[in-house]
């Protein structure tokens, strides 16, 4: 290979945080040849992403430095050039796209107009024809069809994956040599996570750029990268081609890192599931714990003067499950498929329109907040979001003692501190945890302390909402481990909402697919993920990314 | 990476911690805590009495025969604000304490306080006052209303004029000490701004938690009482009640707060929608708790703090509105005020730059405060201001 297209030496960025440097980026090399991607791999806080916006010189002035370090593209060092010159270079040369579709494009905005003036501003002397002409081109590019009309709509008339496309076409309008992607499917559902990272591929045949692709899902290094770089505090700690890496990592801290993929855990915790499933003959069926029978949650859409009800959406629609007791049953779906709703329309969180939930026989739906205030004991809920799910103001004690005093659990104050401090051990946490406010803990500890507080009232059934999609991957490892060894130690049912088909296949026993409000496929999780009948299922599966192919 | 360190205080005492960062807010506070003192004290430290005098080996201290109800009061109230303080019980617990407590004092004073009726200030500088072995006066020897008759004061003297006493701050046209009226003008600013300031908030947070947290039509509902309540000029109110129902300092207090908790409510709706569909709050309501808990424990603390800067605001502006009436001629009669004062400084012939610029001053250094206060409140809520405002 000749002179390679980028070639960081030794790059350093230190951040200036009240007055204290912390090192971001501690001495990285690299280099991406012409026409070849490179994936920059690491969970968050690693660095990754400051490193790229260091290529960039987009890091906000005065509270960076760099110590050290070059970043030579086509030969030039980018730390050395100024504002100017580093203007000309952004967009035409290196061009970016981020993470977050929603946020990444001006609202207000047509998306026309903003990737109009994004030639304009790199093309010297292109009238404005010409410039629009480009932009459908870009547009058909990168298949966004209807390109005509799609110049005057709004970025929110479009999808996620839809503004992705267009960041994409903004990106490659002015035909960069380096397109530098900043976890670009993150945010998107599986399926148009395919296809946006088919559609990087073929641009990237067609024009023969080089990228530098962020991301933290080795799913996705795997159908992307030719090298691949894992990031760990600020070091690039193994480098090279991505077979070898992903194959016969040499770094502790990659392998720890790959073993903790869902789908490198399945192979360990296959044998377990394997005994469960033989150890379930169907006519020595356990107790069956929860039923659900043509549950249906419709939000009306009212319009009007007289606010009139015109049309419903469908969250869920007629959806029948029973659910045994001890088994963990996943519902996947991608985003507004209604598995969210389900669970909380469950545990009536979320008032049902129609149909019967019942628990233990006992029907839920239809009863006074009152009378379920007594039964809301017996079945809890964990949240996704870790920043939300805990109230700042309350210490962890007042959290999982309160709920106790609620339902009379424990005589006093003193025994009920004792048992949330041995459901705090039980989440693996420390009992002085319990005097502390939750701003204090860092993501996975707040999702075991959600655990623990759905785990408070010794409940049967619990439902999971997504409460590891938040969580860097070795850390999702490590809750999934927790799940399932609680659920053995108390045999728990639970109800696990997801959009990763990893952690589908490692933790749970039976998987319900969803889509549109509707049950699409239901079974034994080897059935569905191993046979899948619906042809939805069958998308969804051929979307997932995977390690090895 | 960047949060190593964790700190282990409440979300309470951070938001405190940052508020009083800043140098603004610290002269804010300074200035406000000073008014509280002047105004909690005002009797010991302007008043013609002696506080403590030995006549003929016999210790006494006149300045206790005369303290009006009001002063008792003040002083009992300021004393439970300083126990409660110390007690170690919850925020809630504490606000009922402090209010039974305050109703009790009020009951006490008014059956056991007796003070005389007329006060003749002339007596204080008679010989059964002044020929004694000792005694100690308070800084500024002269009552509000002492209008220095015996002492032959013709009233309008310029600060620090030579001929006769000393006043720091002149004398009004009636022959009264301007900084002694100044001190005990305190106690009608303060106090309006907080009570009527306490009643907007009360009735704020009810009806704006109950429109936020049950939404639908108890919100529509709402909506259209603060709608209607924020049409009304309170300015115009208040001249009407006067006209009606003559001056009264409660009856202003009374109007100021019972029209001004609309920004109040809104704020309170707007948080409880919000937090409504929170994960904790979800959760609670799945723990089973009960609606008291969820509301007051889990949604109102984590709502409360853009109350808290609107009402320092609003602090501000009922001070106001009490000194833009007494400049009108329309605030209370017996008891001097800031505004009152601005006004005899209109009002009587020729210009006097020391009445106008001692309570004018007072009143913008007061409202300056409390906007101070409520900025400093205001950036330490919101991270991203914090940071900026360079008070970490």
């Amino acid at each position: 290979m000749s002179q390679p297209l980028l070639e960081v030496r030794n790059l350093r960025t230190y951040l200036t945080v009240n007055g204290q440097d912390i090192k971001a980026v501690n001495g990285i090399n690299f280099s991406i040849g012409k026409g070849e991607t490179f994936c920059l791999v690491g969970e968050s806080g690693s660095g990754k992403s400051i490193s790229a916006l260091s290529v960039m010189r987009l890091l906000p002035q005065g509270i960076h430095s760099h110590p050290s370090g070059e970043i030579l593209f086509n030969g030039r060092d980018l730390l050395q050039l100024d504002d100017s010159a580093i203007r000309a270079i952004r967009g035409s040369q290196i061009a970016m796209i981020f993470q977050e579709p929603m946020t990444s494009l001006n609202p207000v905005m047509t998306i026309g107009d903003q990737i109009i003036e994004a030639i304009q501003l790199h093309q010297a002397g292109i009238s404005h024809e010409e410039a629009a002409a480009q932009t459908i081109k870009a547009l058909e590019q990168v298949q966004l069809f209807n390109s005509q009309e799609r110049l005057k709509s709004y970025p929110h008339q479009l999808s996620g994956g839809q503004r992705q496309r267009v960041m994409i076409a903004m990106a490659l309008a002015c035909k960069p040599q380096l397109l530098i992607a900043d976890e670009p499917t993150t945010a998107l559902d599986v399926t148009v996570q395919a296809e946006i990272l088919k559609l990087m591929r073929k641009l990237q045949d067609e024009t023969g750029m080089s990228m530098l692709f962020i991301t933290h899902d080795f799913g996705v290094v795997a159908q992307m990268a030719h090298q691949v770089g894992v990031m760990y505090q600020g070091n690039l700690i193994e480098t090279g081609a991505t077979g070898a890496i992903l194959r016969h990592p040499q770094q502790a801290y990659t392998r720890q890192l790959l073993a903790a993929v869902p789908e490198n855990m399945v192979r360990t915790a296959l044998i377990g599931s394997a005994n469960q499933a033989g150890n379930e003959p169907e006519a020595n069926q356990p107790a069956s714990l929860l039923t659900i029978n043509q549950l249906k949650v419709w939000f009306p859409i009212k319009k009007g003067i007289f606010r009139k009800t015109v049309d419903f959406v469908r969250a869920v629609d007629d959806v029948s499950l029973t659910i045994q007791q001890g088994q963990i049953v996943a519902v996947v779906g991608e985003s507004g498929c209604g598995k969210t709703t389900l669970g909380r329309a469950v545990l009536q969180l979320e008032k049902p329109t129609s149909g019967s939930v019942k628990l233990d026989n006992q029907e839920l739906t239809g009863l006074s907040s009152q009378e379920l205030r007594l039964l809301r004991r017996k079945m809890q809920i964990a949240f996704q979001d870790p920043q939300s799910s805990l109230n700042p103001r309350l210490l962890i004690e007042t959290a999982l003692t309160e709920p106790m005093k609620v339902h009379r659990i424990g005589i006093n104050q003193e025994e009920r501190i004792e048992l949330a401090g041995q459901i705090l051990e039980s989440v693996q946490l420390k009992r002085e945890f319990l005097w502390r406010y939750p701003h204090e803990f860092s993501g996975g500890q707040r999702q075991r302390i959600g655990l623990a507080r759905a785990l408070v009232l010794n409940p049967e059934f619990i439902v999971c909402d997504e409460i590891t999609s938040a969580l860097d991957v070795s850390v999702q490892a490590e809750i999934l481990q927790l799940l399932l060894k609680i659920r053995q130690e108390r045999n728990l049912t639970l109800l696990f909402i997801t959009h990763n088909i990893g952690v589908v296949e490692y933790l749970s026993d039976r998987t319900v697919v969803m889509h549109n409000g509707k049950i699409v496929e239901h079974g034994a999780t080897t059935q569905v993920c191993g046979t899948p009948q619906h042809p939805y299922t069958q998308k969804l599966l051929a979307a997932v990314p995977r390690l090895m192919r | 990476m960047i949060n190593n360190e964790i700190s282990h205080e409440s979300f309470s005492a951070r938001i405190w911690r940052k508020t009083l960062g800043g140098v603004g807010v610290k002269l804010g506070l300074a200035w406000v805590i000073f008014l509280v003192f002047a105004a909690v004290f005002a009797p010991f430290l302007a008043n013609s009495m002696p506080l403590l005098m030995s006549k003929n080996g016999v210790i006494s201290a006149p300045v206790f025969n005369y303290l009006s109800q009001e002063d008792v009061w003040v002083l009992a109230v300021f004393f439970l604000a300083l126990f409660v303080f110390r007690l170690k019980i919850g925020l809630g617990k504490r606000v009922l304490v402090y209010v039974l407590g305050g109703f009790l004092c009020a009951i006490l004073v008014s059956l056991w306080i007796k003070p005389p009726v007329l006060i003749i200030y002339d007596d204080f500088r008679s010989a059964r006052f002044t020929d004694v072995d000792w005694r100690i006066m308070p800084p500024i020897p002269y009552a509000p209303s002492d209008y220095l008759r015996d002492l032959g004061s013709k009233g309008l003297e310029a600060p620090l004029a030579t001929d006769g006493a000393l006043h720091l701050m002149g004398t009004e046209e009636n022959g009264a000490d301007v900084l002694s009226r100044m001190i005990h003008a305190c106690r009608i600013s303060l106090s309006i701004g907080f009570i009527s300031s306490g009643i907007a908030l009360v009735i704020g947070v009810i009806v704006g938690g109950l429109m936020g947290y049950f939404s639908g039509i108890v919100d529509m509902l709402g909506m259209r009482l603060v709608e209607i309540f924020e049409d009304i000029p309170t300015l115009f109110l208040l001249l009407t009640f006067v006209a009606f129902f003559g001056r009264s300092l409660y009856m202003m207090m009374v109007i100021i707060g019972v029209t001004g908790w609309s920004g109040y409510a809104r704020y309170v709706r707007t948080e409880f929608l919000k937090l409504r569909k929170q994960d904790f709050v979800q959760a609670a309501v799945a723990s089973g708790l009960p609606l008291t808990s969820i509301l007051f424990r889990h949604m109102l603390p984590n709502g409360v703090a853009p109350l808290l800067v609107a009402a320092s605001f609003g602090v501000a502006g009922a001070i106001l509105s009490e000194a833009t009436l007494s400049f009108l001629g329309l605030g209370v009669v017996d008891a001097p005020s800031w505004g009152q004062m601005l006004d005899q400084a209109v009002k009587s012939s020729t210009f006097n730059w020391w009445m106008a610029l001692f309570p004018g001053g007072a009143i913008f250094m007061t409202v300056f405060s409390y906007n101070l206060i409520g900025e400093a409140f205001r950036d330490a809520i919101d991270p991203k201001l914090s940071r900026n405002a360079g008070v970490n």
